[in-house]
């Protein structure tokens, strides 16, 4: 089971539905338990962490319990954050008559495709980055599958993204070099003296801010791959219930995860139906759920699966989480074998 | 060119000029066709960098929009000289205006 909580970060995705809020507070709660300082985080834009604590969270970290913070990431309260700094920006570098189009651009930009997601992943990889310094274990809560799994691949896109960036931008300031060695007197062609007249002084101070902001994103991006690689430090829990979609689901994330070199540390089988209730209709469902464990256990056989049972209500506080977490505990010890 | 200069140091500051500026211009005469070319693939690399920056602007889809945006800020000099050369007067784009 340590090997489990050892891990700095632990991603809890799966279908919309299957419990994942349940089992990542549950995994938090476990490691708060044990004494360390946990972080449990949500991206999924339509929050559920502060329902199942039975309390408000948003976007700044809350304590939840002992040792254990929550914090429900907004995209859009990131996105206006990140575009009020951009226009602050352009503000100190344009005229003032400029003000309103800038203005106008930016709102354009802050509802543009896209937008919200880039935003949270600058988020997840701001907050990888400090929760290694600030928490000892920092769980994601994370959106249903698809959504997940482009943000996990996101890293490494922007990560090719920013070095390309960096290589053109590379390029054009060892061609500037080169005309500073070969003297730096105006050419007499009217056809380049945008190159060397007057902006060239205020652009040569612009270039060295280009390439700072360029080398930060890049450094924040194989920062954020680097981390999500390393199966020391990270591990995502697939979280699934004994149903068709949700394994054929899983089945598509596992390819997915394994595309990008994202380890899968376990399963979590949520929901199966407790043994000791009778009747012609349960036992009906239990024998689709024992077809369903079978498919489970040869589609992953490759993957440690552990098994939370349905409980007669639904996890709406504190003390629920710690129920699941005590029983996922237990899992956790029966598979490593100890005591 | 240096023993050059001291050999015709002190007979006519005016002959030392002149060959100073023989240099010059012999030098110049081999280095601007060079000086040239490179601030040419230099502007176009600048260009192509520009056109990364403001993709979506242009109405290419640009998956990093939202990170380029930071840096339109500071493209927007570059920006204008562009539009200057391509012979447009004013900004092309009817949302983003540099002049």
């Amino acid at each position: 089971m340590l090997d489990l909580l050892n891990r700095r970060f632990l991603f809890v995705g799966g279908k919309g539905g299957v419990g994942k809020t349940t089992i990542a507070a549950a995994l938090a709660s476990m490691g708060a338990e044990q004494g360390k300082s946990c972080l449990i985080v949500s991206t999924d834009p339509a929050h559920s962490l502060g329902d199942i604590f039975s309390r408000p969270i948003g976007s700044r970290e809350m304590p939840l319990a002992a040792n254990l913070v929550g914090l429900e990431i907004d995209p859009e309260t990131e996105t206006n954050r990140f575009i009020d700094a951009v226009k602050r920006n352009m503000r100190r570098l344009v005229r003032p008559e400029l003000y309103r189009e800038i203005d106008r651009q930016m709102e354009l930009a802050r509802d543009a495709p896209g937008a919200a997601e880039a935003a949270l992943l600058e988020r997840v990889a701001e907050l990888m980055a400090e929760g290694l310094d600030r928490y000892d274990l920092v769980v994601f809560d994370t959106a249903p599958t698809g959504h997940t799994l482009r943000l996990l691949s996101l890293p490494e896109v922007m990560a090719a993204w920013s070095d390309g960036m960096l290589a053109h931008h590379e390029r054009s300031r060892h061609f500037a070099s080169l005309l500073a060695k070969l003297g730096a007197r105006k050419p007499n062609g009217d056809e380049l003296a945008s190159i060397d007249h007057e902006p060239e002084r205020r652009s040569g101070d612009s270039a060295s801010q280009i390439r700072a902001l360029l080398l930060a994103r890049r450094r924040k991006f194989h920062r954020a791959r680097r981390l999500l690689l390393d199966d020391t430090l990270s591990a995502f829990l697939l979280v699934l219930i004994p149903e068709r979609l949700p394994i054929l689901e899983s089945r598509k994330a596992l390819r997915m995860l394994r595309r990008f070199d994202i380890p899968v540390a376990a399963m979590v089988i949520n929901r199966l139906l407790p043994r000791d209730v009778e009747g012609e209709f349960f036992n009906r469902r239990r024998e689709q759920e024992a077809e369903y464990l079978r498919e489970i256990e040869h589609t992953f056989a490759a993957i440690r699966r552990y098994r939370i049972p349905l409980l007669e209500r639904d996890i709406h506080d504190f003390a629920s989480v710690c129920r699941i977490s005590r029983l996922l505990a237990d899992e956790l010890r029966r598979s490593s074998g100890l005591p | 060119m240096t023993h050059k200069k001291r050999q015709h140091a002190s007979p006519a500051g005016g002959f030392r000029r002149a060959v100073q500026q023989l240099e010059t211009a012999a030098e110049e005469y081999y280095r601007a066709p060079y000086r040239g070319a490179i601030a040419r693939a230099k502007r176009d690399e600048d260009d192509l960098f520009m056109l990364f920056v403001f993709a979506e602007m242009l109405g290419i889809p640009n998956p990093a929009a939202y990170f380029t945006l930071e840096l339109q800020p500071l493209l927007l000099e570059r920006f204008h000289d562009w539009h200057r050369r391509m012979g447009m007067e004013h900004s092309p784009l009817d949302h983003f205006r540099c002049c």
